[in-house]
């Protein structure tokens, strides 16, 4: 019975104009997208794989274990994701690299260790082009289907109502949750198969272009975020059915749902946003390089006033300069640290205030699955922070095996003075792995699958008890 | 007859769960975003403030002429009326440093007072954001059964009857829904303008007022472009369902899909980095022939070496940098010293190096004046050109018309920014003539504040005015006819399609 009506359904949509329209919207959409992914993406992996392999170059550069030790590995570039057309996650607001160089000066023959830094982006500044949204998956599923679901199920309850054929329907001896459910895989076919239609039709577009490579994982993950994109339309199904079938006529289902939409979709989450990140107010970078300065200033004045009581004593002076050196670095590293995580923490307080629209909710999902946004950054981040420590032990274990070493670990005499090979230091791998995408992803799922699972035990209860 | 018309139309809406709960959503909307951007606009003021006090102290700390000018930074201030539209008000550098060695242009800025660039993540909304996606779409459902509805329910045909003519009813139905649309309109400005003038770190001027109604006339045409689509749709479609689906369809594709479609597809594949290549090279051909001058005097003079600084201090306390970025076109040469003990044997070069000084330059200025003219043709035509064509594609969508009416008004479209960095422009000037007048080139305290430090009181203050009122609508005025214009066609075809439609 439900297949039934499924197939009414069916075919009631497929020969409507909506049908029509969305089917050349999404496809439309979904073309120019891959046309421009195709014509992008060589370009963007050839500037990532330029940038990689001039800081690798560099890196291999040093033979001494001291300039190794000193000047730190450069730039660390984050790898660009093979997915980026399905969500670009502002990928241009966030920086593409964080760079672990020697800053500070302490005294004229005495810089500290290199620090990790995190530049901000800033891509705007000299934009004088209008602003616009990506036109990437999550865009089309977030904002047009999200819309073309709207339009899909207003009328599908207070539309029969209306005409008198819901009366009709019941009076046969169906019961009406198999009625709710018909409607809404109905409505669910109706929508996924252009849908479905276009997603292919993009990707057969990017996949045969040479110039794109999607290997298997990549297609793993694209099953994934097509299965969100579902969900998110159930999501949507449920709300207009919810509204349809407590509303008696169809005009005003459309007029709740239209703006229960723009609410949802295209206001709360940049307002929620400007509200929640005026909670916290992260160290403006005037402070930072005010506090930096300080800090700076205080290290060489003490170490200056130490300095004369060395006089005489070499040995004591090397302590003394490793000793300031790991301390300057420490503190400038501290500094750099503080400043991001400030800034992280106001981003993800106004990223979970926003949670409360779905639009979100699933464009997290997806720059998860996808790789590029915030959640990717910080894992970036943490990959950036895991090479660091990488990085300093090979060289306190260089220092270590050999034998002649003074083991001061700092200034030039102190330390291990054989030629490193310059294979062996590490590059910097950034990677991403499926699991921790995984848990990353865990409570956007959760929510996502609560709404729905409210709306449409609200709209079965609804259903039930309504006259008709 | 046709207040008869009008008032039957007008119970009509006014009754309608639609009007109220459109009226009711769009006025939460627009008090929460506008507590939310006064907000924004207070901590973007104190940042100003902070700027500027900041560089007040720096520069007091600048003993030497040729140290201060590379701190005369100037600093943008933010535009109260991008609380109405931001434009490029929020996007662009605010701070800019103005010497007398290079002229000053948008793409030399930097940012300050920024506390986290990651918050542009989040897309800002304004108030004419808030018009341009709520007004539009209850314009349509406003007006998409107007005339589909009564042909549905026979009573077009029962009104017809009567000896009114279409034009008449026509004209009914307009002015009483832009009637009713008028009201959630005039509200929200009314209730935008009272939390403004209320709001204790804002203060609006008669010019400021005289621009917003611009904005409110804009509002108003852009509303009315909506109803007319929706009744366009009304008139050639026979049945409310269609007609409604239709103009969704329409709003979704001017609202959502095309103001975002169509910049991508219009990017030129050209690299604009290679088009600066060949300004870049004249340019830097200018300050070569501008170094080789320099080097010139330097072997020439009585003093031995090619030392820039003549020896004097023993080269502490100077500095020299050349500025080159081939992005952006900039290309500089800066020359700061700020001695301030000078020893007794150096005393007989002090002549030299004055002398130098006043020769130099001059020079510096004379080769950054010529690089501007290279600099600004190919910054217009890379940079510029590309981004009045982008505006020009969006303009076909209304939204597109509208969003830059309510930027020009505002002061915060591209010409409305370029004023500010024309303002930077001319206060170099009047700092180079400041120091002309000084005759500070050749003067001690150029180089060294041994014997007393450079008096900045008397220095030119760098302030902003905005364009007058009148500026802002010769600016607005293309967008507005336009919209006036496609009101007009609208309207001349839904009465085309009505007059020889069958009721």
């Amino acid at each position: 019975m439900i297949w039934h009506i499924t197939k009414r359904e069916l075919y009631d949509n497929l020969n409507s104009l909506r049908f029509a329209l969305t089917t050349v919207l999404l496809f439309v959409l979904m073309l120019i997208n891959a046309v421009i992914h195709v014509q992008e993406h060589p370009e963007r992996m050839q500037k990532y794989h330029d940038a990689t392999t001039a800081s690798v170059s560099a890196l291999r550069s040093r033979t001494d274990l001291f300039s190794i030790a000193q000047e730190g590995p450069g730039n660390l570039y984050k790898k660009p994701s093979p997915l980026y057309f399905c969500a670009e996650g502002g990928d241009i607001f966030l920086p593409d690299y964080a760079y672990g160089i020697s800053r500070v000066q302490i005294a004229n023959n005495l810089r500290a260790f290199w620090s990790l830094y995190y530049p901000g982006a800033f891509p705007n500044i000299f934009n004088v082009r209008p602003d616009t949204v990506k036109v990437d998956w999550g865009f089309v599923i977030g904002y047009v289907l999200s819309l073309i679901t709207i339009l899909f199920t207003f009328d599908s309850i207070s539309g029969e109502r209306e005409r008198g054929t819901l009366r009709l329907m019941l009076s046969n001896s169906v019961p009406r949750h198999t009625v709710l459910i018909g409607k809404f895989l109905g409505a669910l076919v109706s929508i996924s198969v252009p849908f479905t239609f276009a997603i292919l039709m993009n990707l057969s577009v990017i996949s045969v272009s040479s110039d794109v490579h999607l290997g298997a994982d990549v297609w793993i993950r694209l099953v994934i975020i097509f299965i969100i994109a579902i969900l998110y339309l159930c999501l949507f199904i449920a709300l207009g059915l919810l509204v349809s079938s407590s509303v008696q006529n169809s005009v005003t289902s459309l007029v709740i749902l239209l703006l229960t939409w723009c609410v949802f979709v295209i206001f709360i989450p940049s307002t929620f946003a400007s509200i929640a990140s005026g909670f916290s107010s992260p160290m403006a970078y005037d402070e930072y390089f005010k506090r930096r300065n300080q800090n700076i200033k205080e290290l060489k004045e003490e170490y200056v006033a130490l300095l004369q009581e060395t006089r005489g004593f070499p040995d004591k002076k090397i302590q003394i300069d490793s000793e300031y050196l790991a301390k300057g670095t420490e503190q400038e590293e501290r500094l750099s640290q503080e400043q991001l995580t400030q800034q992280i923490a106001q981003i993800q307080l106004a990223r979970s205030v926003t949670r409360i629209s779905p639009v979100t909710l699933m464009q997290h999902l997806l720059e998860v699955f996808v790789g590029t946004g915030f959640e990717r950054h910080q894992q970036f981040l943490d990959n950036v922070q895991r090479y660091a420590r990488e990085y300093r032990e090979f060289v306190t274990d260089m220092d270590r095996a050999d034998p002649n070493s003074r083991h001061i670990i700092g200034v030039r005499e102190g330390m291990s003075q054989k030629p490193v090979n310059p294979e062996s230091i590490p590059a910097f791998e950034d990677e991403i792995s499926l699991s921790r995408d995984f848990n990353a992803a865990a409570i956007d799922l959760f929510l996502l699958i609560l709404f729905f699972v409210v709306l449409m035990s609200g709209t079965y209860l609804r259903f039930i008890c309504v006259e008709v | 007859m046709l207040s008869t018309l009008i008032r039957r139309e007008l119970l009509d809406n006014l009754m309608t769960f639609r009007f109220i709960a459109t009226v009711v959503i769009m006025l939460l909307l627009v008090v929460a975003n506008t507590f939310v951007l006064i907000n924004d606009y207070d901590q973007r003021l104190e940042g100003y403030n902070a700027a500027v006090n900041a560089n007040h102290e720096r520069m007091q700390e600048r003993t030497t002429y040729s140290s201060v000018s590379i701190s005369w930074d100037v600093v943008r201030p933010p535009n109260l009326l991008s609380i109405f539209n931001v434009g490029l008000d929020k996007r662009l550098s605010n701070e800019i440093f103005v010497h007398h060695g290079f002229v000053p242009t948008l793409w030399d800025g930097q940012v300050h007072g920024s506390t986290n660039p990651l918050l542009n993540l989040f897309s800002s909304i304004d108030i004419v954001f808030i018009f341009e996606v709520v007004l539009s779409l209850m314009a349509l459902i406003f007006a998409y059964d107007a005339l589909a509805g009564e042909r549905e329910r026979g009573t077009l045909r029962l009104v017809l009857t009567h000896p009114v003519s279409r034009a008449k009813i026509l004209l009914a139905k307009y002015i009483s829904a832009m009637m009713c649309l008028l009201v959630p309109l005039l509200m929200s400005f009314l209730l935008v303008v009272i939390l403004l003038t209320t709001s204790p770190i804002v203060s609006l001027k008669v010019d400021d007022f005289l621009r917003i109604g611009g904005i409110v006339l804009s509002s108003i045409a852009y509303l009315s472009i909506f109803y007319l689509i929706g009744l366009l749709i009304s008139v050639i479609t026979r049945r409310t369902s269609t007609a409604l689906m239709l103009a969704m369809f329409v709003w979704g594709f001017l609202v959502l899909v095309y103001p975002n479609v169509i910049l991508v597809l219009i990017t030129s594949a050209e690299s604009s980095q290679e088009r600066l290549v060949p300004a870049f090279n004249q340019i830097e051909q200018i300050w070569e022939e501008f170094d080789r001058e320099r080097k010139d005097y330097l072997a020439n003079d009585p003093i031995p070496g090619e030392d820039s600084h003549l020896g004097v201090a023993g080269g502490s306390g100077f500095d020299e940098i050349w500025h080159k970025a081939k992005s952006t076109l900039l290309y500089t040469y800066l020359a700061i010293s700020y001695v301030n003990k000078l020893d007794d044997e150096f005393e007989p070069r002090v002549p030299h190096v004055q002398n130098y000084y006043r020769t130099i330059v001059p020079k510096t200025i004379d080769a950054a004046e010529r690089a501007w003219l290279v600099r600004k043709q190919a910054l217009e035509s890379v940079f510029f050109r590309p981004a009045i064509v982008d505006r020009i594609f969006l303009r076909f969508s209304p939204v597109g018309m509208y969003d830059a009416a309510t930027q020009a008004w505002a002061g915060t479209d591209l010409f409305g920014l370029r004023d500010f960095y024309e303002a930077t422009r001319k206060y170099r000037r009047t700092l180079i003539d400041y120091l002309y007048d000084k005759n500070a080139f050749g003067d001690r305290k150029w180089f060294s504040s041994d014997k007393g430090a450079v008096d900045w009181d008397s220095s030119p203050q760098f302030s902003f005015q905005r364009s007058d009122v009148h500026v802002n609508a010769k600016r607005a005025l293309p967008d507005l006819l336009l919209m006036l214009m496609m009101n007009l066609i609208l309207f001349w075809g839904i009465f085309f399609v009505f007059h020889r439609s069958e009721v």
